[in-house]
């Protein structure tokens, strides 16, 4: 802000950014504040009691779908993010980068319903024609490969995180100077030791942060899960299903900030961590400074 | 050592494989199945049109049109209501805050999407928080009706499950913009209305293309919106794909997620030819 702005023009857009931001959570914290009473919504007493959340814990359906999407997710972001890393490492080097963003970005674009529909229809016919190069190979081996499971919901999730990894790393990439990479090789160094001991501590931050991301999308994904998961069941499918059967119950309200609670404490520890340590390094440069300041 | 130096080159393509064989390639065979012919259960490999008479000459049609119309009116409030926030952070926030501030905008978008919408129906319902602060405050004497399953119900949806992504796509935009501009117009005194019309918006055209064809496709694409806010007769395009699906007919569903395809990439092409979408990402270059 210049000296001469006025300072309530600039607080006022800084009370509508809140604003903003406080508006898009409302529903969310509405959801949180219900979950904790104990008359649940629309009551005319409001009586605080954590009733509903043990009630989550108790509930052998849901512990299990907590596994299911534990799972899926820590096994979708070993796979999506070095994909993220490797795709961003591409995209500065690669000499028409048109292709290259149109095909990693374009699933933000896709609508999750539609996107489901095309793959599940794309792995039953897979699946149709594995089986019958297996009938004429004489062999079964390859007949469930894609058939609707774990590993088509797996698939599945890692096109839908990959644009979210790979705009996070590439935007954390864009600080580092490749100058360091060229030295190092210079020296000597491998291809793999530049990038692990130069490259690698200065992305980090963006690599840990894809990471938070894709496990939290994995958390909250819904359709193509839905569409592509076969026999098991997610937090969020059964989330929805208790939902839609039986509307939104104590329970629901109890599940759906559980879920919020977690997301917001991983964002909020990042945005914590990220205060802290730029906080740090402003310290250390400081320090070292300090003698030629003086 | 050069098959190791091959192999190497090798996996940086891999992500890119992967997107060919589960996104690119399933996407572009829905147009295929789209013709296909449906079986009790399935379908089958023929030509027929069928699908798409049964999309373009029901009301599926005019639903389709109703939701696109609904999905712009969430485009603009998103541009209007989102956009001033992208240009403050980036003329206004210290650098070295910006990027926190912007992180701000993916608070809500972590929280499960489902939840969102589902949380949405106790805020705006008859005895909801809008409602009850609506009486509370003595601006209505009677619960407004007219906003859950309503087609207002699904553009206050949209907004609400969107609204980030103008703000983060409209931050990519400006960092494209050098923070002088504003000075020098405002030295020329030029109004702000001046600056956003005639400098601004033509400057960060590519973010606010990209951030608006992603809410208007999604907000035609996305089928909860419609299902949980919108009542029995709200339908889109993805709630059509899902129907159908459910009723086991895969052309039809296939050729409604192919008629998106062919909306979505015509948009991005335009887009590109007009504004070269990749310079969206030039400060990351």
């Amino acid at each position: 802000m210049n000296d001469y702005a006025n300072p309530w023009g600039y607080r006022l857009q800084w009370m509508y950014l809140l604003l903003v931001v406080t508006t898009l959570m409302s529903p969310v914290f509405y959801v949180m504040y219900v979950s904790f009473n104990e008359n649940g919504f629309g009551a005319a007493e409001y009586v605080f009691t954590l009733e509903w959340y043990g009630v989550i814990f108790t509930d052998k359906l849901m512990m299990n779908a907590l596994g299911w999407t534990l799972s899926l997710a820590v096994v979708t972001t070993v796979v999506t993010v070095p994909f993220a890393v490797l795709a961003a490492k591409f995209y500065k080097t690669a000499r028409s980068k048109v292709w290259v963003v149109f095909l990693l970005l374009s699933p933000l674009f896709v609508a999750a319903d539609i996107f489901g529909a095309a793959l599940l229809v794309y792995f039953k016919n897979l699946n149709h024609t594995l089986v019958w190069v297996g009938d004429w190979m004489d062999t079964g081996v390859m007949d469930g490969w894609f058939k609707l499971g774990f590993t088509t919901a797996w698939i599945g999730l890692i096109i839908y995180t990959i644009p979210y990894a790979f705009i996070v790393v590439l935007i954390t990439m864009g600080r580092y100077k490749v100058q360091q990479t060229e030295a190092a090789r210079a020296c000597g160094a491998t291809a793999w030791r530049a990038f692990w001991d130069i490259e690698f501590p200065q992305i980090r931050p963006g690599v840990m942060s894809a990471c938070a991301f894709t496990v939290i999308l994995c958390f909250n994904e819904y359709t193509r899960t839905s569409l592509l998961k076969g026999g098991f069941d997610t937090f969020t499918t059964v989330l929805v299903s208790q939902m839609l059967n039986e509307g939104m119950s104590e329970q629901s309200y109890a599940m759906s900030s559980f879920v919020s609670f977690l997301a917001i404490a991983a964002i909020g520890s990042i945005i914590l961590w990220t205060l802290v340590r730029s906080e740090k390094l402003g310290a250390e440069a400081r320090a070292k400074a300090a003698p030629v300041a003086s | 050592m050069i098959l190791i130096d091959r192999l190497a080159r090798g996996a940086f393509l891999l992500p890119l494989v992967f997107m060919l064989v589960f996104f690119a390639l399933p996407i572009a065979l829905t147009a295929v199945w789209s013709v296909f012919e449906r079986t009790m259960f399935w379908m089958e490999p023929g030509f027929t049109l069928f699908a798409y008479e049964n999309f373009f000459t029901s009301a599926r049609l005019w639903n389709f049109l109703a939701s696109m119309y609904h999905s712009l009116i969430a485009v603009v409030i998103c541009l209007v209501l989102g956009f001033p926030i992208a240009v403050f952070v980036h003329r206004r926030v210290p650098q070295v805050a910006q990027h926190r501030v912007v992180l701000l905008f993916i608070l809500p978008f972590m929280v499960s999407e489902i939840i969102r919408i589902f949380a949405l129906r106790p805020v705006l319902q008859r005895n909801g928080l809008v409602n009850e602060t609506l009486q509370y405050l003595g601006i209505t004497s009677e619960p407004i009706t007219s906003i859950l399953f309503t087609p207002t119900g699904v553009i206050i949806g949209e907004v609400l499950s969107f609204l980030p992504f103008i703000v983060f796509s409209g931050f990519l935009a400006m960092e494209a913009v050098p923070k002088y501009i504003f000075e020098v117009c405002e030295d020329l005194g030029a109004s702000t209305f001046r600056i956003y019309k005639d400098v601004i918006l033509p400057l960060a055209a590519p973010g606010i293309f990209a951030g608006s064809v992603f809410i208007f496709v999604n907000g035609i694409g996305v089928a909860l919106l419609p299902n949980i806010l919108g009542g029995p007769g709200a339908v889109n395009a993805g709630l059509i794909a899902t129907q159908a699906i459910v009723a086991l007919d895969f052309p039809l569903a296939m050729a409604v997620s192919a008629i998106m395809m062919v909306t979505l990439f015509g948009l991005l092409y335009l887009g590109h030819r007009l504004f070269d979408l990749t310079t969206i990402l030039e400060p990351a270059r």
